[in-house]
């Protein structure tokens, strides 16, 4: 996945996308008011300088899917591991609830259900069938809603086709109204995801960490018009 | 233990387990017979308007088959029906492309709140105690009749009042033309964020009375006056998507964006300079960029700035040297900024919120609108241009003006009691959303009888006599006609997306029922059985005035128009922008009024749309509620803004509780510390502090429209909602709850251990 900060408004459409299409359940004020609200994806924010001189930047931050994940060498139970695509998961009926993980992520993206998940009837309806809803005790993250993945993959593989670029996006990316987030396959250097990767803009969020995180993100930019045409 | 025991015990337990599901009450419900022919575990993605803010994005909806407890014929069950599971924005649809903003994504959890009225409701307590009884929709529309009867009876048809909260489309023609056949007054709207200034600026100086289309895509240089266009302000989608191309769409050229105001918003954060003015000085800002345009003959000059005093002298008192005090911006910057603007056409400025929202606001708009004129940049690629008009019925609509204002008709109620005997209420909140001085509450108290078609018992709704619940937006046949946001004439249209949950009637439905039951000349004017009815009666009319090329026949049109979300003219052509109307002497800058003197009040209390809950009409949604705020991840409750400097003078902290004062009251909210704020101004946002509304809206945090001091627009009579002077002082230890955890005191566990 590829975040342009510079398209970025800090709008929030994509941490609302998420709660909507993962069945991520609202905790209530005092819950909220521990630390224990789960928002798989964030929007945080930078105040830089004093008045009247003042920027402002927002980050959207979601699980960076890292090559080299310090989440998952401390599970005890292999909950938290790598698919063979790449992707960061958690396996929920394997979490015995150390939280272990969440205290290994760099990244504060692992959230903790110190209940069980409460909807007030009706508002169960709402949850999305693909996706299942997480218990007591147990570890939940940003998947790169897996669902999508998993349902592009099978209707590309019906139609005998490869997937598309662009074909899959997960609820953040889909619902973003500047369009700052793509996610595509970084393996295939063609795709979108892997030209903007490739933008002097690129950065990793803690790269030094050695994490190798799978989410580039590009940097804000400053006023240029009409210069020479770039790459990004 | 044997085989046998172990069978014998195994059975003895299934046994206790068959009988504990009969105790469920759950399992005793009827099970009705499917009513759709749906595929488990398949997704129909459906067509459908988003109505959460006034933009008018289209949605599609996903819809799988669940299991559901509904209401059919008075009998509770259960069915197996397509259930709404996620909306996202419609591809097609040229307001929002495909995108969503968060309160857009927020839109399932109205269908599906717990605490929505399943059913129709009798007030039993006094008013406003919340007190009612459930009863059938025959007793209901019984009743209804028999009120709307007895005034036609009494030749008192005059004395019937619509309150509603601003329609568009095909359900404000129904509206209007219910009550101008039943002869009663004209219907009046009302909402907080009233675009009345900027509709009047754009009738006087272009011809359009409607809010602007910007064409951020194409510009080079972008100049927002207080308008919080990437959050809440007019179509923010599709500004959004627009504000993407200004800086990435295009190779080599990434467009500057420049926000003016007192406090920094959402959109104010995104920009390369925030320049912080005085509150009510933007127009001055704006026509002190014009000066040095003209005064350094950088563009040619325009006519459009005829309705500025001094306009064809060069604008002489507005040089930026003498305007650096009042407007608190450096002459340097503003000399600047104005030959960058320039220079780098397509330059474009656009103005709203609480810019708009000052006693001077017009003078404010129509500077704005002169500046446009002046960077060239009216009806011009790059530029702001107007949506044009779909059928004539639906442009007749969209631009009459209910006229009269909620303050009018509280002023009518009050003066003469007998003025008001029957009102209809359909999802306007004025006793949460005016403030006390217009004495909307008392008025709305002597109202003989109220009925309101909420869905939900918001303050205003609990002062009813009777509630008709619509259904939900997902579960209704909607139209709308978006005034803004599109190079192309659109007409949304969506059938319900899912069957209804609870015993619920469309309310255009039910007028149509009231109507057939009043008979007369209002069952003559509103011949239609159903509001679909009376949709593809205006589709038929719109295809053969614009359509004709889309389809080969009406019906042709009215289907497609029902399977993709609407119809929308296949190319861009923006209206034409006429003359204006400008009438009168030019206008000249009476300087903003503020209400509390400046000694005793030292502070301009500058109240914002909330990026989550809008006017305070989504608090009751839990995501909305929990999603932090994007500029302090405040989440579940209100806050009031302060420089970090005065906040330092005064010992304030971050999360201290303050107490805010002005002339019309106190509020209590805490503290967040910003620099991204004037220092003579304090900010808080709009949309908390309901007296009911729901259990996650109930009760929590403040709400600052009520210490707002009573001022208006003249030109307008809209509120001035950014004219109210303040005081603040700390109170002691507050609680505020920001994403990441704020804990004030260890939590129980700890203190176990």
């Amino acid at each position: 996945m590829v975040i342009d900060l510079d398209r970025c408004t800090g709008c929030e459409a994509c941490v609302v996308a998420c709660h909507a299409e993962n069945n991520i359940s609202t905790v209530g004020e005092d819950q909220a008011a521990r630390g224990r609200a789960k928002h798989w994806i964030r929007v945080e924010r930078y105040y830089e300088g004093e008045f009247p001189d003042v920027k402002v930047k927002f980050m959207p931050v979601l699980c960076q899917q890292c090559d080299a994940a310090p989440c998952e060498p401390v599970c005890p139970t292999y909950a938290t591991h790598h698919t063979a695509e790449g992707l960061n998961s958690q396996i929920y009926n394997r979490c015995i609830g150390t939280r272990y993980c969440a205290n290994a992520c760099p990244y504060n993206v692992r959230f903790f259900n110190f209940y069980n998940p409460v909807w007030d009837k009706p508002l169960h309806l709402q949850l999305n069938p693909d996706v299942s809803v997480r218990t007591v005790g147990v570890m939940e993250k940003c998947t790169f809603c897996v669902q999508r993945i998993k349902a592009g993959e099978i209707q590309a593989e019906a139609e005998k086709r490869e997937v598309k670029d662009g074909e899959i996006q997960p609820a953040c990316v889909q619902s973003c109204p500047t369009r700052a987030m793509v996610f595509g396959d970084l393996n295939d250097p063609q795709s979108e995801v892997s030209r903007m990767a490739r933008s002097n803009r690129a950065t990793k969020l803690l790269g030094e960490l050695g994490t190798l995180p799978k989410v580039t993100y590009l940097q804000r930019d400053s006023w240029h018009v009409g210069e020479d045409a770039r790459t990004d | 233990m044997e085989r046998r025991d172990f069978l014998k015990i195994s059975a003895a337990g299934g046994a206790a387990a068959a009988l504990e599901g009969c105790g469920n009450p759950d399992h005793q419900l009827i099970r009705f017979i499917p009513e759709e022919d749906l595929l488990p575990g398949i997704a129909a993605w459906k067509p459908s308007i988003c109505t959460q803010c006034p933009a008018g994005c289209g949605l599609l909806v996903r819809v799988m088959q669940g299991e559901a407890e509904v209401v059919r014929n008075g009998q509770l069950g259960i069915i197996k029906m397509g259930l709404a599971k996620k909306l996202e924005g419609n591809p097609n649809h040229p307001i929002n492309q495909g995108r969503l903003c968060p309160r857009g994504q927020a839109g399932l959890q109205v269908t599906y709140h717990p605490d929505r009225v399943r059913t129709p409701l009798a007030r039993t307590g006094p008013r406003g105690s919340g007190q009612f009884q459930e009863i059938t929709w025959d007793d209901a529309l019984k009743q209804l009749v028999s009120h709307l009867s007895a005034l036609q009876a009494s030749r008192e048809e005059g004395r019937l009042a619509f309150l509603t909260t601003p329609l568009r489309g095909y359900r404000k023609s129904l509206v209007s033309g219910f009550a101008a056949a039943f002869k009663g007054a004209p219907p009046v709207e009302f909402a907080f964020f009233d675009d009345s200034v900027i509709r009047t600026a754009n009738s006087s100086s272009f011809g359009h009375a409607s809010p602007p289309t910007v064409d951020l895509g194409q510009s080079n240089y972008v100049i927002s006056l207080g308008a919080d266009f990437l959050g809440t302000w007019n179509s923010p989608v599709a500004q959004s998507i627009a504000y993407g191309m200004m800086r990435k769409g295009r190779p080599g050229q990434r467009g500057k964006f420049i926000q003016v105001e007192p406090r920094i918003s959402q959109t104010g954060a995104s920009a390369d300079e925030w320049i912080p003015c005085k509150p009510g000085t933007e127009g001055v800002f704006a026509l002190s960029l014009a000066h040095v345009i003209l005064r350094d003959k950088l563009r040619p000059g325009s006519a459009a700035g005829a309705s500025i005093e001094g306009w064809s002298q060069g604008l002489p008192d507005y040089a930026p040297e003498k305007v650096e005090t009042q407007t608190g911006v450096p002459a340097a910057t503003i000399t600047r900024i104005a030959h960058e603007a320039a220079a780098n056409a397509p330059a474009v400025a656009l103005i709203g919120d609480g810019a708009t929202a000052h006693t001077n606001g017009l003078f404010n708009a129509l500077a704005v609108n002169a500046l446009n004129a002046l960077l060239g940049s009216v009806g011009k690629p790059g530029g702001i241009s107007f949506t044009p008009a779909g059928a004539s019925q639906t442009g007749k609509a969209a631009s009459s003006d209910f006229g009269a204002s909620v303050r009018a008709l509280a002023e009518k109620v009050l003066s003469s009691p007998d003025a008001v005997k029957a009102l209809l209420l359909y999802n306007a909140n004025p006793v949460f959303a005016t403030p006390p001085g217009w004495r909307v509450r008392e008025a709305l108290d002597k109202v003989p009888f109220i009925a309101s078609f909420g869905s939900f018992v918001d303050e205003t709704s609990a002062l009813a006599d009777l509630i008709l619940p619509d259904h939900s937006p997902l579960e209704s046949w909607l139209d709308d006609a978006p005034p803004s946001g599109s190079a192309r004439t659109v007409a949304s249209l969506a059938p319900p997306a899912m069957m209804p949950l609870h015993n619920t009637r469309a309310m255009p439905d039910v007028l149509l029922d009231v109507a057939r039951q009043l008979g007369g000349d209002l069952a003559k004017a509103l011949p239609w059985k159903t509001y679909d009815e009376a949709l593809q009666a205006a589709f038929t009319t719109l295809y053969r005035e614009q359509g004709n090329k889309a389809a080969k026949d009406a019906d042709e049109f009215w289907s497609k128009a029902q399977e993709q979300g609407g119809w929308w003219s296949a190319e861009e052509k923006p209206a034409g922008v006429g003359a204006g109307k400008a009438s009168g002497a030019p206008m000249r800058n009476t300087g903003p009024q503020f209400e509390g003197a400046a000694g005793e009040f030292p502070f301009h209390l500058l109240p914002f749309a909330a990026q989550m809950w809008y006017d305070g009409s989504l608090a009751h949604l839990p995501w909305m509620q929990e999603a932090p705020d994007p500029l302090s991840s405040v989440m579940w409750g209100s806050w009031v803004e302060i420089n970090t400097q005065t906040a330092g003078e005064r010992g304030i902290q971050q999360g201290d509780l303050v107490e805010v004062a002005s002339q019309h009251g106190t509020l209590r909210a805490p503290a967040f510390v910003t620099p991204g704020i004037a220092p003579d101004v304090v900010a808080m946002p709009i949309g908390q502090g309901h007296a009911n509304f729901t259990r996650y809206a109930k009760d929590r945090g403040a709400n600052p429209i009520l210490i707002l001091a009573p001022m208006t627009i003249a030109e307008t009579g809209s509120l001035a909602w950014s004219a109210t002077r303040v005081k603040i002082s700390r109170v002691g230890k507050g609680k505020m709850v920001l994403f990441g955890g704020s804990l004030t005191e260890a939590p129980p566990e700890s203190r176990h251990r």
